[in-house]
């Protein structure tokens, strides 16, 4: 009975709103315009002189989105970004917003526009 | 086999209950083993271990956890602000598991005594518990490229966001 408590927990616990990476794109996309992979790669490897600590996205995530990242000032590796490397990425849409928002303020010193968060996404999809 | 009636099958048997007694032995928590009780739910791992290790609550007294979770938005640097109900929700469970919580085993008690009263320390890095547990660790090690530095505790004690930072789960990174 004891190790099938974590199973049942396990399974309340799954986010009511469980999303393919495709569909969370097709939302993005219906608030910004037709999402290009290729402006989402620029947006990840850009570097932006507004960045606090990390002056791009590929600082913590590596310049390989299917590569284990690590955070540049708690060395924590972090899981790679790319749906492809990591399955349960672009699935959550509410922490999907989150991280945007953190990553953005972050990197860009402002918040990601729905249009570079639908070009984002998209370039993460597209990584094969 | 004699004439006492033993068998190779006695003996067989004999061997797999001494094999299967050593490996419950093995596997028995030692009572004095470094596991500290962590929150329940995920909640506390997402949203407290995005970042960096998920910190087990019984590694700093309550009062430390109170003010870190009033400064949220100014976190070492960061935003790491919560919504309303989780913020409520993990600073509850910090309080009730922290080093002078009301559950505290005796490695958490030992941790809170060793911190003065009127100190609410915000580094479990800088506490004197674990500068004395890690005083053979030499300093190349830290700085080691999968390490970086003491804060990183899942990067040697890899169920550390279970709470367990038992001698038999550490696995330093080789350089
Ligand atoms: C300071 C380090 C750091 C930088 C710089 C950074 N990220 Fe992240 N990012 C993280 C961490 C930590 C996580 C969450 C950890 C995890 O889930 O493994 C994360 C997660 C994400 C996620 C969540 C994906 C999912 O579904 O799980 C997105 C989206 C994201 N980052 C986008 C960005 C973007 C866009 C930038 C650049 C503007 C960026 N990040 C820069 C550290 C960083
Ligand atoms: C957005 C990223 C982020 C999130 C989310 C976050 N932290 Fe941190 N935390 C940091 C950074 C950065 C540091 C400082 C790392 C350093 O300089 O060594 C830190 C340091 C700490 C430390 C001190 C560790 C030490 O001894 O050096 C504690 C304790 C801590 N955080 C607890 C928490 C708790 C509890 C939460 C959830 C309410 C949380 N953190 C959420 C980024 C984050
Ligand atoms: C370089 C890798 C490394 C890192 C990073 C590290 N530790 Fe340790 N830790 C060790 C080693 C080695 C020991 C000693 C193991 C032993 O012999 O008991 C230890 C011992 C401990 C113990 C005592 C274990 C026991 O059996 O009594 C605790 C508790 C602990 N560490 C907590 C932490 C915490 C909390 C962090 C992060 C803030 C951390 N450690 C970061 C390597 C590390």
């Amino acid at each position: 009975m004891k190790r099938l408590i974590p199973l049942f927990a396990l399974c309340i616990g799954l986010p009511a709103a469980a999303q393919t990476p495709q569909l969370i794109l097709e939302s993005l996309v219906a608030k910004a315009g037709p999402a290009s992979a290729a402006r989402g790669e620029q947006l990840y490897r850009a570097k932006s002189k507004a960045g606090k600590t990390a002056d791009s996205c590929a600082a913590c995530h590596t310049d390989n989105p299917k590569a284990v990242g690590q955070h540049v000032k708690t060395f924590k590796a972090i899981d790679p970004l790319a749906p492809v490397a990591q399955k349960d990425r672009f699935t959550d849409p509410a922490k999907v917003e989150k991280w945007f928002k953190r990553n953005c303020q972050e990197v860009l010193d402002r918040p990601c526009t729905p249009q570079e968060k639908a070009d984002f996404t998209a370039y993460m999809i597209s990584v094969k | 086999m004699n004439d006492y009636g033993i068998t190779w099958k006695h003996l067989a048997s004999l061997f797999l209950a001494v094999v299967a007694t050593a490996l419950v032995i093995e596997r028995a928590p030692a009572s004095d083993e470094a596991i500290f009780p962590m929150p329940a739910g995920k909640t506390y791992v997402n949203e407290c271990g995005g970042c960096h290790t998920a910190f087990a609550p019984g590694l700093l007294p309550a009062r430390s956890w109170r003010r870190m979770m009033a400064e949220l938005a100014n976190h070492f640097g960061e935003d790491a602000s919560l919504d309303e109900p989780q913020h409520l929700a993990i600073l509850k469970d910090l309080e009730s598991l922290a080093a002078d919580g009301p559950q505290a085993n005796m490695r958490m008690r030992r941790i809170s005594a060793a911190i003065p009263a009127n100190a609410a320390p915000q580094r479990i890095i800088e506490t004197g518990y674990f500068k004395y547990m890690h005083d053979e660790v030499p300093r190349h090690i830290w700085q080691r490229k999968k390490i970086g530095t003491p804060g990183n505790c899942v990067a040697c004690h890899i169920r550390a966001n279970e709470g367990r930072y038992g001698e038999r789960e550490v696995r330093i990174p080789p350089p």
